[in-house]
């Protein structure tokens, strides 16, 4: 097996870790963003059931949430029937999710503690509705508060991708280890590590442009 | 004289301190009233509880003749807004939209209002820009003016809305000594126009050249209530004599 027969699996494994990346961002951040928000809210049964969520998914290791979703779920008594998923990958994508969502809404939390109690009495006092101020004042400047944190956690996060590897999918990792255990040779290790360097430089570069055009 | 702002018994405490203990004020259109007194004497938060920033515990405050609290009892947020409307309010710390050119901050609360057509709006800005003799700042972002540039257009920000009645909660006390200037020379142009405002400052020379009444607060009541003269440099209260001869502006 030469390195140009086994290069064009491994992309095909990159394929899926950016489709784990991508689904995860898209779904956990708004996720995170209604957490934070019922978070913040003066209900205090929700202020509860949304920090024991955050406890749950922050305070256990994503593998093991992993593994529940996966091969878990089917053995709940009564509801576990309905909630058996076979696809392997839907099942990655619901944990990654709903474990993310609970980082970006601590991150969001932490952004919109940052807004100046100021900010809010100047919209009030030009007579904006709460709503306004909340879309037009509060978000963007939390937004922008919580960029660098962000970029961070998508960093970890095109990382963490590889522990789908464990319920089976062929993403990088898996698809590299195959490959060594073929060619008996370590070197498609380093090509791995350079595909994940990569996915992280450009992740890198691109919030450094966001948080440039968003700077102020 | 058309009566713009009524206070009758107004009450504050945070916790077990009293800091407003009964407060009293009748403000005619077009005054200008310095509030003056000591640290702690409850200026700040007496003005905040005209524009609802503090909820008082008990009296009236009737703005134009409309109750915004009646034995501290408050109509709903829609209501207050529309009593509010013509009131606005200038901070100490500026409060600009750090992410808003001074553009959209100026737009931003009328065309929410929907206060006049975008067209309309954008030549409203320059105009009160060029008042406060900042047009050429009109794309700038907030972070890259002047303590004193920012707080002209904290200013315009507020003339935006049209308002009758302009608040300043110590408008030039996070500004540079040389900065100040500036900042009152855009309130003395206000009081020109007729403006009702009312200002707590630390700035005497200024409350008694600009101000046509003062009210000098102490440990939440007022001391003193009347002409600049009568307050400022012949008032019968020994700690009111007591207190400007201390800062002997």
């Amino acid at each position: 097996m030469t390195f140009f027969q086994w290069l064009p699996q491994m992309l095909e494994g990159c394929l899926i870790t950016i489709k784990l990346f991508f689904i995860t961002i898209a779904f956990s951040m708004p996720l995170g963003l209604i957490l934070t928000f019922l978070y913040t809210s003066k209900n205090k049964t929700v202020n509860k059931i949304i920090s024991f969520y955050i406890l749950i998914m922050r305070g256990t290791p994503l593998l093991l949430q992993i593994f529940f979703v996966y091969f878990g779920l089917p053995y709940l008594p009564v509801i576990g029937e309905y909630l058996t998923i076979t696809d392997r990958f839907t099942a990655g994508a619901i944990a990654f999710i709903l474990n993310y969502a609970a980082y970006f809404a601590e991150i969001f939390r932490g952004g919109l503690l940052s807004v100046e109690e100021g900010q809010y009495e100047a919209a009030k006092v030009l007579g904006l509705t709460d709503m306004q101020t909340r879309t037009h004042i509060v978000l963007p400047q939390m937004f922008r508060i919580s960029l660098p944190a962000v970029s961070n956690e998508a960093i970890i996060l095109i990382k963490d991708t590889a522990l789908i590897t464990a319920i089976g999918l062929s993403d990088l990792l898996k698809v590299t280890k195959t490959i060594v255990n073929k060619t008996t040779n370590v070197s498609a290790f380093l090509v791995a590590a350079v595909f994940y360097l990569i996915m992280s430089y450009i992740l890198t570069i691109v919030f450094k442009k966001i948080e440039k055009k968003f700077s102020y | 004289m058309e009566q713009l702002i009524k206070v009758e018994h107004l009450k504050k405490s945070f916790g077990n301190v009293d800091v407003l203990k009964d407060i009293n004020l009748d403000v005619e259109k077009a005054d200008v009233v310095a509030v003056l007194g000591p640290s702690g004497s409850g200026k700040s938060t007496f003005l905040r509880s005209l524009i609802d920033l503090v909820e008082i515990d008990s009296g009236n405050i009737y703005i134009d003749g409309n109750a915004l609290c009646e034995n501290a009892v408050y109509p709903s947020a829609k209501k207050k807004r529309k009593i509010l409307e013509k009131t606005g309010m200038v901070f100490q710390h500026f409060n600009l939209f750090p992410h808003k050119t001074v553009k959209e901050n100026l737009m931003l609360a009328p065309l929410l209002k929907k206060q006049g057509t975008k067209a309309e709006l954008e030549e409203k800005t320059l105009r009160i820009l060029k008042k406060v003799g900042l047009t050429e700042k009109l794309n700038a972002m907030p972070n890259n003016l002047s303590g004193g540039q920012k707080q002209r257009v904290a200013i315009a920000r507020a003339l935006m809305c049209d308002p009758e009645i302009l608040l300043f909660d110590e408008p030039t006390s996070a500004l540079d000594p040389e900065l100040t200037g500036e900042v009152l020379n855009v309130i003395r142009d206000l009081s020109k126009e007729k403006m009702t405002m009312l200002i707590v400052t630390h700035e005497i020379g200024f409350a008694k050249e600009a101000a046509n009444k003062v009210m000098f607060m102490d440990e939440g009541y007022v001391l003193g209530f009347g002409t600049p003269e009568e307050i400022i440099d012949n008032s019968d209260n020994e700690r009111i004599r007591n207190f400007f001869a201390k800062i002997k502006y």
